[in-house]
């Protein structure tokens, strides 16, 4: 087999990746240390407090939540004005488009495979060979969708609520923007779960890590990952 | 020495001159039309006896506004027992407004936070007395540290018989202790958190953990089988061939 390499990502996309990573994780860990109440912490009392003394008291880490949520706002608006083109509107076409029969199909498959390996598919009367999937394949795909919008959500809950102390906002207003903030980055958080295990942890994925610092996956990872992704460019190239 | 502020009001000395509430709003920056303090009224027998009853915030030791309070923005202070209200953290969402029984809590328009009586902590730092008790012209309301048994209002507590009011539904336990009897008893209504807040806690809560927790244990088993399974693709058969193939086709 060939070393060549393909490439995939571009520097920027690289770049708001790994910015919108430690923006999450800081994010989520100040965010949860905010909930300080026994009947809505999901994690308990000890994580509020341990922030809280982290960062000196509670106002500190709120100020400390908000200016990084604001951070996180702005950078994305920012690349999402001036990459429309490049980069977002052909992400939202690509996250969008499905093909049924194909994509049903490695939705089966794809999660019994992950589970139980290509035996039991085998067992279960599946011919066991993955459908070929794109640039991103399906479960990306339908993973992106509610990270996109739960993103948005997160985003404008979290601006009507800090802009509750500088202008009055209805009241019910404010308690809803917190319980949905709460729920879509629960929801968010999930597939995130999801997203580092398949992008790191998952055998014969190594090369989906290495290439978000690279920007380059081997040619062999494009062909049995991104077939039809794979195909594409290949046959750009000789065009 | 420990600390418990707590007020005694002996509302059969109030004649209703609202004093105390005028004072309280000059003192705290209350805007006209809100108050951090108030005078109840009851009547007997067509109006023909009539009895006030001055109170404000009770600074209760089962404090259901702090429970409704996502980030203990509003907490009981375990120095001297009151409840307060930490206008920097606080987003002015206002959960804290309908749990409250005695409708002591309101948005502040200008401060853009939830306000309340903090028995004058501002001007007690300074080393004034509380607002409307130093106002008071008959002296109903007495101030002061319960657990000191020195001060004026623990020497009234233990010198006369005294009642709680108290909604019908949860005993908050307030610190505001009326000696002998006072009327009207049945105003103070059910503390309640708002919808959201309760739905968070019965419904969203539980949703969320659920849904984290059965993703985490998808992880799992993903993360067991590829550790105990060894698991090849299917023995490169025709596909394989198929992409070999192709790709000499093409070259």
């Amino acid at each position: 087999m060939s070393s060549t390499v393909i490439k995939r990502h571009t520097k920027i996309s690289i770049f708001i990746h790994w910015f919108n990573a430690v923006c999450w994780f800081f994010l989520l860990a100040t965010g949860l240390g905010l909930i300080k109440n026994e009947k809505l912490d999901p994690i308990g009392g000890w994580w509020p407090d341990l922030m809280r003394g982290l960062f000196g008291s509670g106002e500190i880490l709120l100020l400390a939540h908000v200016i990084c949520g604001l951070i996180w706002v702005v950078v994305f608006l920012v690349y999402g004005i001036l990459r429309a083109k490049k980069d977002v509107i052909p992400f939202m076409r690509e996250i969008f488009s499905y093909s049924p029969s194909n994509d049903l199909l490695w939705l089966i498959k794809k999660p019994i495979q992950m589970t139980m390996g290509y035996k039991m598919l085998e067992k279960l009367g599946f011919e066991p060979r993955i459908p070929d999937q794109g640039f991103y394949n399906v479960g990306q795909k339908l993973l992106a969708i509610p990270t996109v919008f739960g993103g948005v959500v997160i985003a404008a809950t979290g601006i009507i609520m800090y802009a509750s102390k500088f202008f009055i906002i209805d009241k019910m207003v404010v308690q809803w923007s917190i319980l949905i903030h709460f729920v879509a980055v629960g929801a968010v958080f999930a597939g995130l779960l999801i997203h580092i295990f398949m992008g790191s942890i998952a055998s014969g994925e190594l090369p989906a890590l290495i290439s978000m610092f690279t920007g380059t996956v081997p040619e062999d990872y494009a062909k049995h990952h991104h077939k039809l992704w794979y195909d594409q460019v290949e046959g750009e190239k000789h065009l | 020495m420990e600390v418990k502020y707590a007020m005694v009001i002996d509302s059969a000395k109030c004649f209703n001159c609202k004093a105390c509430v005028i004072a309280c709003q000059l003192a705290n920056g209350v805007p006209i039309g809100l108050y951090r303090n108030w005078i109840k009224r009851a009547t007997e027998g067509n109006g023909a006896k009539v009895h006030f009853q001055p109170g404000n915030c009770m600074h209760c030791d089962n404090p259901t506004c702090v429970q409704a309070c996502p980030t203990s923005a509003t907490y009981k202070d375990k120095k001297d027992g009151t409840v307060k209200v930490n206008a920097k953290l606080c987003i002015n969402c206002g959960s804290c407004i309908p749990a409250c029984p005695y409708g002591a809590r309101f948005r502040h328009p200008e401060k853009k936070v939830v306000d309340k009586c903090n028995f004058c902590e501002e001007r007690r730092a300074r080393g004034e007395s509380v607002a409307c008790v130093a106002v008071c012209p008959t002296k109903a309301r007495t101030f002061g540290n319960i657990l000191d048994p020195q001060s004026d209002a623990a020497r009234l507590l233990k010198s006369n018989k005294t009642v709680k009011v108290i909604n019908q539904t949860t005993d908050t336990k307030p610190n505001i202790d009326y000696i002998s009897e006072t009327a009207p008893m049945n105003w103070p209504v059910e503390p309640k958190a708002p919808t959201p807040i309760r739905l968070w806690q019965n419904i969203a809560d539980p949703l969320v953990k659920g849904l984290v927790g059965l993703t985490g244990l998808g992880i799992f088993v993903m993360l067991g089988k590829q550790l105990l399974i060894k698991d090849e693709p299917p023995a490169s058969g025709h596909e394989q061939g198929k992409e070999d193939a192709h790709e000499q086709h093409s070259d």
